[in-house]
């Protein structure tokens, strides 16, 4: 997974940030399937929290000072509150099973969508998850024994199997004063085809066919090939009349099956000087021939794919321009 | 527009931030101007019409005159004096002003979590009992205030907002939660033994109570107020009635109209006060009346802790009373204060100004020419006072220049400062060093004998004579003239304006209510350092330094919470099965003995056309059975469900 690069597009990421990483990683399972635990789960107050902890101490102070009871009871409501809202804020996410990531892959430039489903485990609902990666959030609630799933769009910039980067799922429940929260890391990279050139030059119609791989004279076509002489077996209509009379021999006409000429998409073929040019190119040929339904070859240096023309090619060849290097 | 427009807030989160504010200010709004409240009402209330309608927040200038008006507003109202009701009037207002602008999520938690602010400056003003229900619905409306505007933001787009009662059943629980911990923290945290910093004196607006100055007039509103000004408790024997006099300010200077506290009054006194053989030992529970003094009967031989005495006698706390206050003092009745009086306070016990009550003054000498014996000339008066038209009243006139002769020879009617201060000032004419005590006299018992509650209407002033022999002696004129005030209290001598209302049953009523009151006062709101360690002493943990208590407060939080912690984290327990699904799966055992089982994915009638196969003669009457399981489990229960357990008790699959 060297090669994929993280959803924040920063390819290489800052010797803190790496550490912090690595010491989430070894806290416990960061990839789906897991289940949220108390050493994945982190918590913090939010702003609002530190604004009234703020207010909560001016309370204190005042009431201390003046000694007055009923003031001290108000600020230990206001602590109690706080208090339990820690606890219910991480019990909405203790037991929280995230059962898988998962993408289609997308052409670059496009959003992919990054599908998370959540499951609880506890047989208790969980209103107000805030699913997120990077600036996408979404908000999801679980039923009690219930699954949920959310979808984040995550733009993509360059063909290749892109990892997204560190997702989190927090929530502020009940009343916005703490934040629980736990990241993970979607289980595999999301496949990005490379973006198909808008203005493409036209198919290559010619180059098909090469040496040794000479299409063989079929009898049973009914496109005229050559002349040849009769033979015993040939039907009379195959007779070449005119021609034979010219000759003085009979001739028959030789036909073979007009084999259509499958696509020979070459890397090589493709103008220009920039690679990522030239495979946008080929990925504009490939979804061609793929839409008018012909039959293609796709070659990449020394691989060559195909020939074939059905959705599982189309794939394929996807795939290797994505992966090509 | 720069910005986007400010998302719509629900109606529902809006109303419910709006009433955490108003109840939580309704207190501070009642002692308002009112036209400062009706603006800071009628702000919410147009906050509430723009919520309805999903208006928009009115122009920035607008907003910032409405604000700039409603300071101009305050200042008018409290006249740029800085007091409590001050700030919080300016606290409520700045909040309303905060409703014009209230449109996002932060500004409404703002404006609830503020509400728990204002809560608990309400009570610097009063803690009585009706409070804590004022605690309990302010701190549960703003509570689910908090909940409604989570909710605005923690729910998927397009689903449905929490239903009112699940969100007000949500805040509940949220507060009845938060209740083992709140209390506590109430009792095992450490209070302050001495307060941190001491109000400054402007900051106190005045309330109810003495005042350390006397003119006659100023004080008779005060004998209508019933409201309580402290509770003794005594130990031992408590003094007769005729010696319940508790010493407050003393008064020397007169200038005509009004007596006032000498220069030095706040000296502190230098002499010691043995405890002596008859010593009364009380404690007292003081109401918040923003001043410094304490109450002790004479004379107290030692200060509470933060006070001191002062060479009159009288206590002084360091800081002014803003919470109810308990105290414990040892007084000694028979100490003699001066045996010998200095020049210099028996000139100034003699000081009249000039020009003043002539009659008076004529009189004195001629008291003065009778009677050469000072003891004997106190007692001569006391008896004309007796003896003479005098009539203790509360609806007595304002004097005017003479007001000793006025009062002396035309009026004759008036209450106990008007009898102090006429009978002071004929002392002092008479060569008699004289001096004013204000204070409060006498109490109720309340509660059999549990304890004396002392009224605002107690409130007294009475004289001091210096004696030759017996120092300064207490000598109270209106006991002359209106004795059953001093032996059965004020309220035998008040005919009360509202004398309608004045029932015994609401009397009794009353009583109780300042029971409870006065349980409420010593358990909770006496709570403080002193009865802190007492409680913890008698638990068994002695003298416990404050960190001491902050870790044994600790380790109870943790206690206390376990019991939550492990209702909200507990595992759920799978749902029960219906009697119906017990049946089923009994059904589903028995068949399994024949190696028939029913896989995860089947549903029951695809199990049933199984079993059919696999059992010609039973196969049918089980089909029946999953029929009838089907139409319980997902149709309707009732029918069905008796004939449906009896047959599938029956069913005993058997190979054929």
């Amino acid at each position: 997974m060297d090669s994929a690069r993280s959803a924040s597009g920063q390819p290489s990421q800052g010797l803190p940030r790496r550490w912090f990483n690595a010491w989430i990683v070894r806290r416990g399972p960061t990839r789906p399937p897991l289940t949220l635990r108390y050493r994945q789960i982190f918590i913090l107050p939010t702003r609002f929290g530190w604004l009234l902890g703020a207010l909560m101490f001016a309370m204190l102070m005042g009431s201390l000072n003046f000694n007055n009871n009923l003031g001290l009871l108000t600020t230990f409501i206001v602590a109690g509150l706080g208090s339990n809202s820690m606890l219910i804020a991480y019990r909405n996410l203790e037991g929280l099973r995230i059962l898988r990531t998962g993408a289609a892959p997308v052409f670059a430039g496009q959003s992919a969508l990054l599908l998370v489903s959540l499951a609880g485990n506890a047989g208790r609902p969980r209103p107000g998850l805030e699913v997120a990666l990077d600036d996408n959030e979404q908000i999801v609630s679980i039923p009690a024994n219930g699954v949920s799933e959310v979808q984040l769009p995550l733009p993509t910039h360059h063909r290749g199997w892109l990892q997204p980067g560190r997702c989190r799922v927090q929530t502020c429940q009940p009343v916005g004063l703490f934040r629980a929260w736990s990241w993970f890391w979607p289980e595999r990279p999301i496949l990005v085809w490379p973006r198909p050139a808008t203005n493409p030059p036209p198919l290559p119609e010619g180059g098909g066919r090469r040496e040794g791989q000479l299409d063989q004279p079929q009898a049973d076509g009914d496109e005229f090939y050559s002349l040849r002489k009769w033979r015993e077996g040939d039907p009379l209509h195959r007779v070449a009349w005119k021609a034979s009379q010219r000759h003085d021999t009979l001739l028959a006409r030789e036909l073979r099956r007009p084999r259509s000429r499958h696509l020979a998409l070459d890397l090589a073929q493709t103008p220009g000087q920039d690679l990522e040019q030239r495979i946008g190119v080929l990925t504009a040929w490939v979804l061609t021939a793929h839409q008018q339904q012909r039959a293609w070859t796709l070659r990449l240096g020394p691989e060559t794919l195909g020939p074939g023309r059905d959705d599982a090619h189309l794939q394929r060849c996807l795939r290797a321009l994505a992966e090509f290097q | 527009m720069a910005h986007p427009a400010p998302r719509h807030l629900p109606f529902n989160a809006v109303a419910w931030t709006i009433a955490a504010f108003l109840i939580a200010a309704l207190p501070h709004l009642a002692a308002m101007p009112p036209w400062l409240a009706g603006f800071i009402v009628g702000a919410c209330a147009w906050r509430l019409v723009v919520a309805r309608n999903r208006g928009s927040r009115p122009p920035a200038l607008l907003r910032l005159l409405l604000t700039g008006m409603a300071i101009a507003l305050i200042v008018l109202a409290f006249g740029g004096l800085w007091g409590r009701r001050t700030a919080t009037a300016l606290l409520c207002v700045m909040l309303a002003a905060k409703m014009m602008e209230m449109f996002s999520m932060r500004d409404l938690r703002l404006v609830a979590s503020v509400s728990f602010f204002l809560i608990a400056t309400q009570f610097l003003f009063s803690e009585k009992l009706i409070y804590l229900g004022y605690l309990v619905v302010g701190s549960l409306t703003a509570t689910i205030a908090l909940v409604r505007i989570q909710d605005i933001h923690g729910r998927p787009a397009g689903a449905a907002p929490v239903a009112q009662a699940a969100a007000v059943r949500n805040g509940a629980v949220l507060l009845l939660m938060a209740m083992p911990v709140a209390l506590t923290l109430f009792v095992l945290f450490p209070r302050l033994a001495q307060p941190l910093w001491g109000l400054p004196d402007q900051v106190l607006d005045g309330r109810t109570g003495l005042s350390d100055d006397m003119s006659p007039g100023s004080i008779s509103n005060l004998f209508l107020d019933d409201s309580p000004a402290f509770r003794v408790e005594f130990e031992g024997r408590p003094p007769p009635p005729d010696e319940r006099y508790w010493r407050g300010p003393v008064l020397w200077n007169f200038d005509g109209s009004t007596w006032t506290s000498p220069f030095s009054g706040d000296a502190p006194r230098r002499r010691f006060v043995p405890e002596g053989e008859a010593a009364r030992h009380y404690s007292i529970q003081l109401e918040p009346h923003e001043r410094r003094w304490l109450f002790a009967l004479d004379y107290p031989v030692r200060a509470p802790d933060n006070a001191t005495v002062t060479v009159d006698h009288q206590l002084l706390n360091r800081h002014p009373i803003t919470a109810l206050t308990r105290y414990e003092l040892v007084s000694n009745p028979d100490f003699v204060d001066m045996p010998t009086l200095p020049d210099g306070a028996r000139s100034l016990a003699l000081r009249l100004p000039d020009g003043r009550n002539p009659r008076t003054l004529e009189l004195a000498a001629e008291l003065r020419q009778r009677h050469p014996d000072d003891r004997e000339l106190i007692a001569a008066v006391l008896r004309w006072f007796r003896e003479e038209e005098f009539f203790y009243t509360l609806s007595a006139a304002p004097l005017g220049r003479h007001g000793a002769d006025e009062f002396l020879f035309d009026l004759r009617s008036g209450y106990c400062e008007y009898y102090a201060s006429a009978f002071a000032i004929l002392m002092r004419a008479a060569g008699i060093p004289t001096r004013i005590v204000t204070g409060y006299q006498g109490g109720l018992w309340q509660g059999g004998s549990d304890y004396l509650l002392v009224r605002q209407s107690d409130a007294h002033a009475w004289t001091e004579v210096w004696l030759q022999g017996s120092g300064w002696t207490r000598v109270d004129p209106t006991a002359a003239v209106s004795p059953d005030r001093i032996e059965q209290g004020s309220g035998s001598v008040i005919e009360r304006p509202g004398a309608v209302f004045n029932f015994d049953w609401l009397a009794q009523l009353r009583n109780r209510y300042d029971r409870i009151q006065h349980l409420w006062n010593r358990w909770v709101l006496g709570f403080d350092h002193d009865r802190q360690r007492d409680f913890l002493q008698r638990l068994g943990l002695p003298d416990l330094t404050p960190e001491r208590i902050a870790v044994l407060m600790l380790l109870v939080l943790l206690i206390v919470t376990a019991p939550i912690n492990y209702f909200l984290l507990r595992q759920a327990r799978p749902a029960r099965r219906t009697p119906a699904e017990r049946a089923w799966h009994g059904m589903l055992g028995r068949l399994r003995r024949l190696n028939l089982a029913k896989h995860p994915a089947e549903t029951p009638l695809e199990f049933a056309a199984r079993v059919e196969a696999a059992l010609p003669q039973q196969g049918a009457a089980f089909r029946s059975l999953a029929e009838m399981y089907c139409r319980i489990h997902y149709g309707d229960r009732a029918g069905h469900e008796a004939a449906f357990l009896a047959q599938a008790r029956h069913f005993s699959p058997r190979k054929a």
